[in-house]
């Protein structure tokens, strides 16, 4: 009987957690921590620091959502588990919920130049 | 500094388990981020917060998910009274012989707040005791279902703490015994000292129970309402230390306006109104209110994302 969190299915809510940005970049295969580092910069724009990742990286592995390649080494690479394609995939589905509904809010609004009453500005 | 000897001392900051997972593993990866040269600050930056991350992670302190962010919210608000139990007995040592030194009848506003503090101190201690009593059913399973090796390092070291001040009591307790009041109030040096350590010691045995508390309740099973339950209990000892701290000042600055000798500690009426002592309690008192506020709002704040019992 423990608790857990609605957070926790899904790992992470926003594009630039660590979490999303590394279940991200192992989507396309295994990789150690320089690698992902670099990958990460390079599709998200983001320059995360090796604190943070290995933080991030603890995390994930703790809850099995990757896994380490090999048993030991200083540039061990990481992979997705099955569950962490699953988390994944709910992060993702949580931000495509995002974007969908940004998008179409940005659709609904008046035309530039009139204030959100319809009157010219 | 070398980039090898400064990654080395990054990760120092780190708990030993922790340094022994992915040690190796960071350690290469600042080197190769460093290209050779000096360890940026931005990177050592990163490490240090991280590093501290994981310092009260491995305290039971620290997490992401709600029911982390309770246990962590709520081990914040036990450190903070055991900080108002040290800045406490500091107090009640100073504040000894106040009432002889007041001229008769001129300290109600002084006797109200003492009397206040001492009775919301009590309630404040009441509301930890059922805080920790309310986790015991869990710990029982914890240490019947082969959780003891978790544990058992911060128990055995608080006990063995323990034992040592106890032991220093009985011999304090003995020492005092032969010496006359005017050696006991600082005259003896070697007494004074050995009172000093013991009272570090004293603070050390509260600390290293109060880690081994906030280290177990992160290993304990607990349902979500009992977590709620928890989260409230902070919350009022937050609440509870807050107004002990402002009793507190209440008190000092009445006594202070009344008889500034007072505050020495002593029958002595030499002295000013701004004892070193006092001073060094107020400001523990006040950093254990902003460590209490921020595991109270923790705790508090994770309450709607924490889903029911399973």
């Amino acid at each position: 009987m423990t608790t857990r969190s609605r957070s926790d299915e899904a790992t992470a809510g926003r594009s630039n957690d660590p979490p999303v940005l590394i279940l991200t970049s192992l989507a396309a295969g295994e990789k150690h921590g320089y690698a992902l580092l670099q990958d990460i910069e390079e599709f998200a724009g983001v320059r995360l620091g090796p604190g943070t990742l290995y933080g991030a990286i603890g995390r994930l592995e703790e809850r099995g959502l990757i896994e380490a390649v090999g048993d030991s080494g200083r540039r061990r690479p990481y992979r997705l588990s099955p569950a962490g394609a699953e988390a994944l995939r709910v992060a993702l589905d949580g931000l495509r919920a995002i974007v969908d509904e940004g998008s179409a809010r940005l659709a609904r609004r008046p035309a530039a130049g009139r204030s959100p009453t319809g009157s010219p500005a | 500094m070398s980039p090898a000897r400064m990654a080395a001392r990054l990760l120092r900051l780190y708990p030993v388990s922790w340094r022994v997972r992915y040690g190796d593993e960071l350690e290469t990866l600042i080197l190769d981020m460093s290209g050779g040269d000096r360890v940026p600050w931005r990177i050592r930056t990163d490490v240090a917060v991280a590093g501290g991350r994981e310092r009260l992670r491995a305290a039971g302190l620290g997490g992401d998910s709600p029911d982390a962010r309770v246990r962590g919210g709520a081990g914040l608000v036990l450190w903070a009274w055991a900080l108002f139990v040290v800045a406490g007995a500091i107090v009640q040592k100073t504040s000894e012989h106040w009432q002889q030194v007041l001229p008769a009848g001129s300290h109600t506003t002084a006797t109200v707040a003492f009397g206040g503090l001492i009775g919301v101190a009590i309630a404040a201690a009441a509301l930890v005791v059922a805080g920790i009593a309310l986790t015991l059913p869990a710990l029982r399973r914890l240490v019947r279902d082969g959780g003891w090796a978790q544990i058992r390092r911060p128990v055995t070291r608080a006990v063995a703490i323990t034992a040592v001040f106890i032991a220093a009591t009985i011999g304090l307790v003995a020492w005092a015994h032969g010496l006359s009041p005017r050696d006991r109030q600082g005259h003896d040096t070697a007494y004074a000292l050995f009172a000093t350590a013991w009272a570090l010691l004293g603070a050390a045995t509260l600390g290293s129970w109060t880690l081994a508390a906030t280290r177990t309740a992160a290993c304990l099973t607990l349902p979500g309402s009992l977590l709620r339950l928890e989260a409230r209990l902070a919350t009022a000892v937050a609440v509870a230390l807050g107004v002990i701290a402002a009793a507190t000042a209440v008190w000092w600055v009445s006594v202070a306006n009344l008889a500034p000798t007072a505050l020495t500690g002593s029958l002595s009426n030499r002295g000013s109104a701004f004892v070193p002592q006092l001073v060094l309690a107020m400001v523990l008192m006040l950093v254990a209110l902003g460590l209490a506020g921020g595991g109270a709002r923790r705790a508090t704040r994770a309450l709607p994302h924490l889903a029911g019992d399973d």
